[in-house]
């Protein structure tokens, strides 16, 4: 089964093999366990980019595949990071409060200890007692749970609302959109129990490995993540190649059609959306340790548009340029934004990248959209004459 | 006897008094005069206004402007101005005037105090002043600052009252004034009823003034006004907080208290016999603080059983400043019936506002509905265009001053700009995308991206003024609870006038007929000679320049930034989704439903307003799943997708 499973999908084994060979490369060139040529920061961007193209597969899948343009999908992300990142920054207080009462005469009792790490936890947002979706926080086990079970859940409400109605379409993105849309506008409250938008931050200091230097966390993460976008691929991969594999696609190119020939569509699209929605969340999860911090304008609704844009820039309905998508737009993003690119003087006007690259990113989004409907990925053809 | 005497003395004295002169007076009480203080001078006040000369406002008024100096010989008092060390004396009874070097003459210097206590007593002269603005501004006065002295004077000043405003405004104040001063409660009584007819803010702060009440504890309850009475139990922390304020409990002992007890009590490793390794429990620590109190080293224990126990000896209430229950019954009832006319008002302020924000979504996604109702084109560029119209009306402004002519030129240019975008958009990108609705969704939206920055690139990030000519400025006020601004009201007709236009359009023009053919079935209508590629073009232009105008509109109210077009746009979209695509009516509903339940939750929760857009989607998410078409759905063959 496997076996022929690689066979009919040679591009797999293809990108497993880039892919391992990327993190092999990254891990010898890195600070903590190689020649140092990689800094620390950019082996915690590479990780991060990891994550990104983990979700664009997830978005590849429910809106390549199925046809569901979600414009929410940076929702389950963020969820999936709030949930880690409540264990890290309860477990890192508690360190540090335990710490800081070690001193004393008297040992504290357990309602002192979780008073003062409420008090750092929430002072910023004017407050010192615990909400109640806090109340796993101090274990890693049902936090980890809560990263699957979280965006799982939310996505199966949800899905189960608007496919149950027939909502498609853009209606549907719409949807979705006011769904992220109304999530941070939540978070963005201070008694949301989540800081508000102070968010989560010092998620980057793992509990436990205070000794651990940085550049050792970032490549084990890096690790992580690469190891979570290889199995998440060959996931993916096998979902789609399948039996089901076609009807997802057949409910994409004609969704009444699938429907009259007996299959549950409704079934088979919430299936896809929850399961992508999970893989989002776990994305999520091993993203915001690597990016130190999580606020609710990271799910605003322009994050999961331009997952879109990723999506359809690297080529929509095959899962490698869903990931040459995310990481070369989001890698080229931060070195345009970042100042990476050298200012174009054109005598009575400079172009300064930091301001224009917006505006080229959209156009260029616009070309794409109209002449390589295909994307980047569409380029491979060229190369590879799949026989008819 | 004696009170007839007394009375008999004073009437003479009186007597005596307005056979004076006012100088005379004045010399009579001339140390009075001189340094005045707050508590002496209302007696010689009493006596000045009892002479009932016609000089004495004018010099009451000169008095406390400070235009009153004193001779330093004789002792005479002038009323005088001065000018280069010259003083223009004019005397106080005659009206006299020399002119005399300003040496030798020292000037009256009232204190606040002083002048605030003559001007009470030239209320009363003020009541009755021939001018119209100072008779106003005494009132005004008086409902600044009510007193019961300027009760009398009021009344007095009722019958001569020419201007039918100012009468109105004096029996008006009389109502507040007698329902707090008035000697007779029953007088009081039926004044506090006559209060209950109004729902300005005045009148409430009145009747809330009356009902104002302290609270108190004490082992009995006192026979007093008693306003209410309260369960200990509903909040015991707040109420052993009052009772250890009035000093009759001690605070309670709080784990701080504890903690600090055992820190200050360590011998030897233990505390109270207890270790302390073992101290971190809370049963742990009761043992150890118990063997200290027993010991008499701390106080002992006041924890939660004393705490009740101490509040159930005791009665907790709030007692009336009004001592008599009979008014504050009366005005506890009016007062109720009061706030039931202001809520009523309320609802209507409420409905206004909802009504206003239902204008403005519906002005911002009319053109949206039309083109997705026309095309299936749903374009994420429409906030954009907004921003486009309202950024052309801050530059129409940076040209034309008068802010009128900005408004009138700026309208049709922001019209025919977006229109012109419009067009452009859709020959160059959407007319390509036909039939992949999801494709245009991104297109559009990577133009949306490209114009926000270009707006941020040309016009920087920090909001730019698009202001409204000065007729716009200020409100329509009904009442002190119903208004309106006049901003609002114009974008309110705008789009009446915008919804007028365009079913005008759509039902009465070759255009709109063709639009409607198209939108019904494209391929049958292009069989019948419609070019469809030169309606959908003129679709788009139309939608996109309704936005244009929809921005002119939201930047005179609100700030005109590069972001505006975001903040509108998703709200445009559940306006199209919930009213349902394509029907005119149907985007009318929906923002007036959006717009309603938008102002509906804050009122609920005014102080969040975060929330408040929370639940509102929320609440669309659920809508859509009973009426997944909009509430105006397309029916039959127009409703295929």
């Amino acid at each position: 089964m496997q076996n022929s499973f690689i066979a009919r999908n040679p591009s797999v084994l293809w990108f497993l093999a880039a892919l391992g060979l990327f993190t092999f490369g990254v891990t010898i060139l890195s600070e903590a366990t190689g020649l140092g040529l990689i800094s620390t920061s950019f082996v915690k961007t590479l990780g991060k980019t990891l994550c990104l193209c983990l979700i664009a597969i997830a978005m590849d899948v429910v809106w390549g595949y199925c046809g569901i343009l979600s414009l929410g999908h940076f929702a389950f992300f963020g969820i999936g990071g709030y949930a880690i990142g409540m264990w890290l920054m309860y477990a890192r207080t508690e360190t540090i409060v335990l710490e800081s009462l070690a001193g004393q005469n008297i040992p504290a009792t357990p309602q002192e200890i979780s008073d003062a790490i409420g008090n750092q936890i929430f002072g910023v947002v004017g407050s010192s007692d615990f909400p109640a979706i806090w109340a796993f926080a101090d274990s890693l086990v049902l936090q980890l749970a809560m990263v699957v079970l979280m965006p799982g859940l939310l996505a199966l409400v949800f899905g189960w609302l608007a496919f149950r109605s027939r909502v498609t379409g853009v209606y549907l993105s719409i949807l979705t959109q006011a769904m992220t849309l109304a999530l941070s506008l939540y978070l963005f409250q201070n008694d949301s129990g989540l800081r508000g938008n102070n968010g989560l931050s010092g998620l980057q200091n793992i509990p436990g490995f205070e000794a651990t230097p940085q550049a050792t966390i970032s490549i084990i993460f890096f690790l992580a993540s690469a190891f979570a976008l290889g199995a998440g691929y060959l996931f993916f991969a096998w979902v789609i190649s399948g039996k089901m594999g076609s009807v997802v696609q057949g409910i994409r190119d004609n969704e009444a059609r699938v429907r009259f020939l007996g299959y549950q569509v409704e079934s088979y699209k919430l299936f896809i959306f929850t399961i992508t929605a999970i893989v989002s969340g776990i994305a999520g999860a091993l993203y915001y340790p690597q990016a130190g911090i999580i606020n609710p304008g990271e799910i605003a609704p322009i994050a999961s548009i331009y997952l879109a844009v990723w999506v359809a820039i690297g080529g929509r309905g095959r899962l490698y340029g869903a990931v040459i998508g995310a990481a070369f737009v989001s890698l080229l993003s931060s070195w345009f934004t970042g100042g990476g690119a050298p200012n174009v003087n054109l005598g009575f006007y400079t172009i300064q990248w930091t301001d224009w690259w917006l505006v080229l990113l959209g156009l260029s989004f616009v070309v794409v959209t109209l002449y390589f409907p295909k994307g980047i990925g569409g380029l491979f053809d060229y190369l590879v004459r799949k026989p008819s | 006897m004696r009170i007839l005497l007394s009375a008999f003395v004073f009437m003479f004295c009186a007597m005596a008094a307005s056979a004076q002169d006012l100088q005379s007076l004045l010399q009579d009480n001339a140390d009075d005069i001189a340094k005045p203080s707050r508590n002496s001078i209302g007696v010689v006040l009493d006596q000045m206004v009892a002479t009932g000369l016609p000089q004495v406002p004018a010099f009451l008024e000169q008095w406390s402007d400070k235009n009153v100096w004193q001779d330093d010989i004789t002792g005479t008092f002038f009323m005088a101005t001065e000018a280069d060390d010259t003083l223009t004396l004019t005397d106080i009874d005659t009206g006299a005037e020399t002119t005399v070097p300003s040496d030798g003459f020292t000037q009256l210097k009232p204190n606040g105090g002083v002048r605030r206590v003559i001007g009470t007593a030239l209320v009363q002269f003020q009541l009755i002043d021939p001018d119209t603005t100072r008779r106003a501004a005494a009132l005004e006065s008086i409902a600044r600052r009510p007193e019961a002295s300027q009760l009398a004077p009021l009344m007095a000043s009722l019958e001569g009252e020419t201007d039918p405003a100012l009468l109105a405004r004096k029996q008006n104040l009389i109502t507040i004034l007698s329902a707090r001063f008035a000697e007779d409660p029953a007088d009081r009584i039926a004044a506090i009823e006559a209060l209950a007819e109004e729902t300005s803010v005045e009148t409430r702060a009145v009747l809330n003034q009356i009902l104002a009440t302290k609270p108190g504890v004490a082992t009995d309850l006192p026979d007093a006004n008693i306003a209410a009475q309260h369960d200990p139990m509903t909040g015991p922390d707040g109420y052993y907080a009052a009772l250890v304020a009035a000093d009759l409990a001690t605070p309670l002992t709080t784990p701080d208290d504890i903690r600090a007890a055992m820190e200050a009590n360590i011998i030897d490793g233990r505390v109270g016999g207890v270790p302390t390794a073992q101290l971190d429990t809370d049963a742990a620590r009761a043992r150890a603080y118990a063997t200290l109190a027993a010991a008499g080293t701390v106080p002992p224990l006041v924890g939660i059983p004393e705490r009740d126990n101490a509040l159930n000896t005791h009665v907790f209430f709030d007692t009336y400043t009004e001592d008599d229950p009979a008014i504050t019954t009366a005005a506890r009832n009016a007062l109720d019936q009061v706030e039931t006319a202001v809520a009523l008002a309320q609802t209507v302020d409420l409905g206004l506002d909802a009504l206003s924000l239902a204008s403005i979504y519906f002005l911002a996604a009319i053109g949206l509905a039309i083109t997705f109702g026309v095309m299936g084109v749903i374009n994420m560029a429409h906030g954009e265009f907004i921003m486009m119209g309202a950024y052309t009306g801050y530059v129409i402004q940076l040209f034309v001053p008068d802010y009128t002519i900005a408004i009138i030129i700026a309208l049709p240019t922001a019209f025919a700009i977006t229109f012109a975008a419009g067009v452009t958009m859709e020959r160059l990108v959407i007319r390509h995308l036909y039939h992949r609705p999801l494709e245009t969704l991104l297109a559009t939206f990577g133009i949306s991206i490209a114009l926000q920055q270009l707006a941020k690139n040309i016009f920087g990030t920090q909001a730019r003024p698009l202001t409204s000519p000065a007729w716009l400025d200020g409100a329509w006020i009904i009442s002190d609870v119903i208004q309106i601004s006049y901003i609002r009201i114009a974008i309110f007709i705008m789009a009446l006038f915008f919804l007028a236009l365009i079913l005008f359009i759509l039902k009465r023009t070759r255009l709109g007929l063709e639009v409607r053919a198209v939108t019904q079935n494209p391929g049958m209508a292009a069989s019948m000679g419609i070019n469809p590629d030169r309606i959908n073009m003129l679709t788009f232009g139309l939608g996109s320049g309704i936005a244009g105008i929809a921005g002119v509109a939201i930047g005179l109210y609100a700030k005109v930034t590069s972001e505006m077009g975001a903040d509108y746009i998703v709200q445009s979209f559940m306006t199209v989704v919930v009213g349902g695509v394509g029907n005119v009516w149907g985007t009318l509903a929906g923002a007036s439903l959006i717009g309603g339940l938008q102002k509906g939750i804050e009122w609920f929760n005014p102080s969040n307003t975060l929330a408040a857009q929370t639940y509102m989607i929320l609440f669309i998410i659920l809508f859509i799943q009973f009426r997944p078409k909009g509430i105006v759905a397309l029916k039959g063959r127009a409703a295929a997708d």
